[in-house]
């Protein structure tokens, strides 16, 4: 029998990890409890920053995380949070169909392999005003936490502000920030409407949870158990997006009914993101070089 | 000779985290009444954090000397003679082998940063090694602090790391307040 | 080995570290060690020390730790504690007990802006022990009401034992400190009004009133407490104009006390050095402190010690109040040997998932801990508070121990209350953070 550790970052209730539950209970299952993995929810082995090096050392034996919040180590990381590329749950597949065997390659020279991968809810826009075209959204005090969100707010005209995530409602209510990007979910779970009144459904990227394993500690197991674990793997894996494309229609209904007005983007204000979206793609080519490249390109073809 | 190098070491390094400490003040004001002012630091949130582990352990070695680490006295300071001795020698060695463990550990994962080329995280990408310098070279300056008190009470010596008995009211309040109690 | 067993012999081995003279975050380590030598897998025992290390101190919530500790350093240079004495004096007279009344409002008020229940019962004993012994007060009451009333400094915010905590149980810093308000007031009625009940009881032991002070005067007085006001009213109103965020408060509060000690001529560069040095050795040996105790409880959570003891509870079918009760009782117990940080440290890894387990409020139990801890520091023959007023009144500690028995009490009392209505610790925080 073999025990392993599975180290997350987000709350019990949170649906990658209700899902992740989900994911070692099949495998206990499936294994016959040859193969028993603990879940460690809510960042209580090992702080989200820590975790994929905590996997790739053999601290613990796999892992889940925000894969973009490692995008300074290799651009192929970020590839789903460059803004306005895939803009919706369908196109976000193909991405991940189109990227995947290339972070998986980048991965496995870390001595990592990938299990399966969820995506969190599309982001948009909270703001206290009309925006109908980028024009509008100068000025405005922009929470910028990563490489995308602080060239949006250069791009845009409007002054960047750093936040950590957990002072946000805080910083929300007193006015230091009136604008910022997140998903339905989050700006529901924090309770937006509080002190927001539009959300853009903009759908500007769509981040995923990629969940690794340490190759070292899966060639250790027995070739069934290996099998059953990848098999769960998939299962787990298509769950999640199911959930997560339903979910994300839901939240933003639960945003209406708390008076929030949930709006598409306006056309103009579409093209004007399209742009930055093409400006953010080349500034990430130039990081990325011929692999980003190739992967871009196959993307576009699908 | 060897013996000021040490000591200045020591205090240097605990300048260094008192820097730390005013650098975070200064940062937090700055992202703070910045705001309104249309200033923003960049990533000033984990640059705040990386001064706060560098402080956090750049300082311990000169913590250690002026005897403001805690332990339980309740046993200990109602020994003396030889078998004190013994306690104090005993305490060494185990400090002195989980301290170095720790900084052995700490100068690994600082090594690996660096032959990993791992970045930092968020809005601005620098090698993580360098953040985590502070931290480490906090832990292995604290290993040489214990080595030198090891070897300086089993020759026999008095402890440096004992704070007198305080004689004053104002000492026993300086003690008091120092327990961060 | 089962995992009891486990549990029993780092417990032991613990015990006899900390027995044996080896410094407290040594030790936590040490068990940490041992405690991943029983994990199988061939996890890295040393890689682990160092990630979690490095992952719990690279913290920007934490950095609001120093701030408030140096904040403290600064103001205990001031002049501060006796024009709080004589600006709040003059208004006291009326109340049964008089002048022993401003123990515990100084103390409140000392305690909004200090971190540390020894530098407020310092600070506040400093000037009020000879000024209330000059006057003829009971040295008794008095000297037990400073030693309870200066815990407030860690039930009222900000609090160090209130930051050791939200980091060991992973819970929000603004959210405990938010919860510490109602609390703390509450503590303080219960004071004050053990100290009306006692004076009418002991009519011959208050001294009468000193001469009543013209009203110009009394207000004159009072104005030296405007710079204060300030400080309390700058901390409050930049975080609720959203100049700063909750961390970000702790530096306003260090520039304002700053500006204090530059009001009251004790602003110098030496004077500022040292206060910064001071508040980096106390933080480096907190955090130190608090890098052994995670290492500990991240071996407890390898190991699942701690999930076996909170199922073990929770087949014990305890009620709330009973499991609240044996806590209390232990933390009592500890509280006697040990001082606060590490009684938090010691006690989260297994202690939090058999609260959550219980259904309580991590929030909640962050004030029953501080109440606790605040017990701890009234009670022989480790306590803080002792030790200070013990060489401010000269008197042994047996005698300031007995004077603190009351307060010590009136601690349970608080604690019993809180439990009945946790509402008094919830209704801040649930109001600011409603979910
Ligand atoms: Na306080
Ligand atoms: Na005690």
């Amino acid at each position: 029998q073999t025990k392993w550790n599975l180290p997350a970052a987000y709350p019990t209730d949170n649906p990658h990890t209700v899902n992740l539950m989900a994911f070692a209970k099949d495998v206990t299952e499936a294994t016959g409890g040859k193969l028993q993995i603990t879940v460690h929810a809510n960042a209580s082995l090992f702080k989200a920053p820590e975790i994929k090096r905590a996997v790739q050392t053999g601290q613990a034996q796999a892992g889940e995380v925000l894969i973009s919040i490692h995008e300074n180590d290799d651009p192929m990381f970020g590839i789903d949070v460059i803004p306005f590329l895939a803009t919706s749950y369908p196109q976000s597949q193909k991405l991940w169909k189109a990227s995947r065997p290339l972070v998986e390659k980048r991965l496995a020279a870390q001595g990592l392999m990938v299990l399966f991968a969820v995506p969190w809810g599309p982001q948009g826009i909270y703001a206290k005003k009309d925006i109908d075209k980028v024009e509008d959204m100068k000025g405005l005090k922009w929470r910028g936490y990563n490489v995308g969100t602080n060239r949006i707010a250069e791009l845009v005209g409007a002054q960047p502000v750093t936040i950590q995530a957990a002072e946000l409602p805080q910083a929300l209510a007193t006015g230091v920030v009136n604008a910022f990007m997140t998903s339905g979910s989050t700006g529901y779970d924090s309770k937006a409407w509080e002190t927001m009144t539009h959300y853009y459904d903009t759908q500007a990227w769509i981040p995923k949870n990629i969940t690794f394993v340490n190759k070292a500690a899966f060639d250790a197991l027995d070739k069934p158990t290996q099998e059953a674990l990848l098999k769960a793997a998939a299962v787990a894996e298509e769950r999640g997006w199911k959930l997560a494309e339903e979910k994300a229609g839901w939240y933003l209904e639960q945003l209406k009914a708390n008076k929030m007005k949930v709006l598409p983007p306006s056309d103009a204000l579409k093209t004007g993101l399209g742009k930055i979206g093409d400006q953010l793609t080349a500034d990430w080519l130039k990081k990325a070089g011929t692999d980003g490249q190739s992967v871009i390109d196959a993307y576009r073809k699908m | 000779m060897i013996r000021t190098a040490l000591d200045a070491l020591y205090l240097a390094a605990g300048w260094l985290a008192g820097a730390f400490l005013v650098l975070i003040f200064v940062l937090m004001m700055i992202l703070s009444a910045g705001r309104p002012l249309g200033i923003n630091i960049p990533a000033g949130d984990d640059i705040v954090s990386w001064c706060m582990a560098a402080m956090a352990f750049l300082g311990l070695a000169h913590t250690f000397r002026q005897g403001e680490m805690i332990r339980v006295g309740l046993l200990i300071d109602t020994l003396s003679g030889r078998t004190k001795h013994v306690f104090e020698v005993g305490s060494l060695v185990v400090g002195c082998g989980f301290v170095g463990f720790f900084a052995w550990n700490a100068v690994v994962m600082t090594w690996y940063s660096w032959r990993f080329a791992d970045m930092t995280q968020g809005v601005i990408a620098i090698p993580l090694w360098i953040p985590q310098m502070g931290f480490t070279s906090g832990l292995v300056i604290l290993a040489i602090a214990f080595v030198d008190e090891l070897v300086h009470v089993a020759s026999g010596r008095e402890p440096r790391y004992e704070k007198p008995k305080p004689q004053t009211a104002e000492e026993v309040v300086e003690q008091a307040i120092q327990s961060g109690v | 080995m089962e995992l009891l067993e486990i549990a029993a012999l780092l417990l032991l081995l613990l015990a006899a570290l900390l027995a044996g003279g080896v410094w407290i975050a040594v030790a936590l380590m040490a068990s940490g060690w041992v405690g991943m030598q029983f994990v199988g897998g061939n996890i890295p025992a040393g890689s682990v020390l160092a990630t979690t290390i490095w992952g719990n101190s690279a913290s920007w919530s934490l950095a609001a730790l120093p701030l408030f500790i140096w904040m403290g350093e600064i103001l205990f240079r001031t002049k501060l504690s006796d024009e709080m004495f004589r600006g709040l004096a003059p208004w006291l007279n009326w109340l049964p007990g008089r002048l022993m009344h401003v123990n515990v409002l100084a103390c409140g008020i000392f305690g909004s802006v200090s971190g540390s229940s020894a530098a407020t019962c310092a600070t506040v004993a400093k000037i009020a022990l000879p000024e209330l012994k000059r006057r003829g007060y009971d040295e008794m009451v008095s000297l037990g009401s400073l030693a309870g009333a200066g815990t407030l400094g860690i039930l009222i915010p900000p609090s160090i034992t209130m930051v050791v905590y939200a980091v060991a149980a992973n819970v929000s810093i603004i959210q405990v400190f938010l919860a510490g308000f109602l609390p703390g007031f509450l503590v303080m009625a219960l004071y004050s009004g053990y100290l009306i009940v006692w004076s009418l009881l002991n009519p011959d032991k208050t001294p009468p009133a000193d001469p009543p002070m013209p009203l110009k005067q009394k207000l004159e007085e009072s104005a030296k407490l405007i710079p204060l006001a300030l400080l309390i009213l700058l901390v409050f109103l930049s975080l609720m104009l959203g100049w700063a965020t909750a961390t970000e408060c702790a530096a306003w509060g260090v520039l304002g006390s700053l500006a204090i000690a530059w009001w009251h001529d004790a602003l110098t560069w030496e004077s500022f050095w040292t206060s910064v040095m001071g508040a980096t050795r106390v933080t480096c040996m907190i955090m130190l402190i608090l890098a052994g105790a995670s290492y500990l409880s991240t071996a407890m959570a390898y190991t699942g010690i701690p999930v076996a003891l909170a199922e073990w509870v929770g087949a014990l079918q305890l009620s709330p109040f009973a499991l609240i009760a044996a806590l209390t009782v232990m933390y009592i117990v500890l509280g006697t040997a040990l001082d606060g940080i590490s009684m938090i440290v010691l006690t989260t890894a297994v202690v939090i998932p058999m609260i959550k387990q219980a259904g309580f409020d991590l929030v909640w139990f962050g004030i029953f801990v501080v109440l606790v801890v605040e017990m701890a520091e009234v009670s022989p023959p480790v306590g803080f508070n002792l030790f200070v007023l013990q060489t401010m009144s000269g008197k042994d500690s047996y005698t300031v121990a007995r004077a603190s028995i009351p307060f010590f009490f009136l601690l349970v009392v608080a604690v019993a209350l809180i439990t009945v209505f946790p509402q008094i610790v919830m209704v801040l925080p649930d109001l600011a953070f409603p979910n």
